[in-house]
């Protein structure tokens, strides 16, 4: 039971901070609309349908929003050496792992919805076949991206490079991520039916699991002297 | 200056630095020692921060170690709190040694460091309820007002950290360190910054640290505030300790002299 006090208390400690500074949340909801936006000019929909190309933009406009957000995870903790209390405190760093995972997670699901809500407006998308298994699929891949950004932010806010080097690590490891969340949600929006994609959402769970395991074996290597 | 007992830790491991620890500290038993380093190395590339350094305090022993910039001090520390792996040697704390994959011993160590550990956008209260829970303690309701109370901060509870002065963002961090009951503090400059009066409020809280049941370890270049609070000197330079005695056979009023003829190997 303190395993998960300890990861309570990481989750309630970064929302609070989000709560009062708004730095991330703000910062990815701006991005996302603002992309959304223009991504609305840069198709020519009397050549090109709509639905045919949104689901790939959403994703995209997910992965390069949540960078912003997941890259500033350790900004905070940096200041004034608050993380190396964190890391000197008994939680087990897989604790600590999870804990900003799971925080890192709330924020961009939020922001997944929110970009889902503008390219519905600006695309004139309807729900899909299936709301529930569309909002599993964009918790599942927002699940495994903050997985994965979660640790290398680690690791790239350790380096002189910062927030630079975190896309060229993050980006390869996305593949499968982006293939079947694209290819479920592109589904959905088409209409087609929820057992058409249920392979697809599976591969996702998969992946936001292994990413998960990963991130919190590997922290403790990531955030240690 | 009356030269009582000198110690050059050796890096000698084994018999040797079993031998050495017991000539150092002969009446004290294994029951009583509450932290132990042995053979304690630590290097960064080709430099050594902590070149072989072997220590043994028990409850109510506070030791200062002196030395001058880049003589590992902080990273004799770093070893001795579990923040930082030592390259060989070890360290235990009540019997049990320092494992980095076993996380419960962090337990019994506090560190206060000129860095406050503190999220400046959560309140003082908040910022010792976040680190109680992290140490799993259920008693927060009652302890982090005690504990706000025992710095002087009581008004300040629901400031933001950003909006304290130096001062009291230390006495703040001292309560977040004490806050678990560590059989060992680790103070890493802790006057770093602070005006008289502060570093005046700040050596009151920590000489109530001297109560017999706590082992303390600072680090600092305040030789005036180092002496005043230590029952026990080091001084290190270049890694090793270059001096070790019991504050209460030095000649308090010549300490600086003998201290800069220590750094400069003329003794």
């Amino acid at each position: 039971m303190a395993y998960l006090g300890q990861i309570r208390a990481i989750v309630w400690k970064d929302l609070l901070l989000e709560l009062r500074t708004r730095e991330r949340l703000v910062s990815m909801g701006a991005f996302a609309v603002l992309a959304a936006v223009l991504f609305n000019y840069a198709i020519d929909k009397t050549i090109v349908r709509p639905q045919d190309v949104a689901a790939g933009l959403i994703w995209m406009t997910i992965i390069f929003g949540g960078l912003l957000g997941v890259g500033r995870t350790f900004h905070l903790e940096a200041q004034d050496g608050a993380f190396q209390g964190v890391l000197m405190s008994p939680t087990p760093k897989d604790a600590v792992f999870l804990g900003k995972a799971i925080s890192n997670f709330l924020l961009l699901y939020l922001v997944s919805l929110l970009v889902v809500a503008v390219f519905m407006l600006f695309f004139d998308l309807e729900l899909g076949s299936s709301p529930t298994a569309l909002a599993l699929a964009l918790g599942l891949g927002s699940l495994g991206f903050v997985s994965l950004g979660t640790l290398f932010a680690a690791v790239s806010s350790g380096t002189r490079m910062g927030e630079t080097l975190l896309p060229v690590l993050v980006f390869p490891l996305l593949v499968p991520m982006v293939i079947y969340g694209v290819g479920a949600t592109g589904r959905l929006l088409a209409l087609r039916p929820v057992t058409e994609v249920a392979g697809s959402i599976r591969m996702l769970a998969a992946f936001a699991v292994m990413a998960l395991g990963a991130g919190a074996f590997l922290f403790r290597f990531v955030v240690e002297d | 200056m009356r030269h009582v007992r000198r110690r050059r830790s050796s890096g000698l491991s084994g018999e040797g630095v079993a031998s050495l620890l017991e000539a150092a500290s002969p009446s004290k038993t294994a029951s009583e020692v509450v932290i132990r380093a042995t053979g304690l190395v630590r290097e960064y590339g080709s430099v050594v921060a902590v070149a072989g350094i072997d220590l043994e305090l028990g409850a109510g022993e506070f030791l200062t170690i002196f030395g001058p910039n880049g003589a590992g001090k902080s990273s004799l520390l770093g070893l001795l709190g579990g923040s930082a792996r030592p390259t060989r040697g070890t360290v235990s704390v009540r019997g049990e040694e320092l494992d980095f994959g076993v996380e419960s011993w962090r337990h019994r160590i506090g560190v206060l460091s000129h860095k406050s550990f503190l999220y400046s956008e959560l309140t003082a209260a908040e910022n010792l309820r976040f680190f109680g829970r992290l140490f799993g303690l259920t008693d927060l309701a009652t302890r982090v007002p005690e504990r706000l109370e025992h710095v002087g901060l009581t008004n300040r509870a629901h400031l933001m950290v950003s909006q304290l002065s130096h001062g009291m963002r230390q006495r703040l961090a001292l309560a977040r360190a004490l806050l678990h009951d560590p059989d060992v503090v680790l103070l890493d400059e802790p006057y770093t910054g602070l005006d008289p009066s502060a570093a005046a409020v700040l050596r009151g809280v920590l000489t109530e640290l001297k109560d017999g049941r706590r082992t303390v370890i600072m680090v600092t270049h305040n030789l005036g505030e180092g002496l005043h609070l230590a029952s026990r000197v080091a001084i290190q330079v270049s890694g090793r300790f270059a001096w070790e005695g019991e504050v209460a056979e030095l000649d308090a009023a010549n300490f600086e002299r003998f201290y800069h003829r220590v750094v400069e190997g003329r003794t």
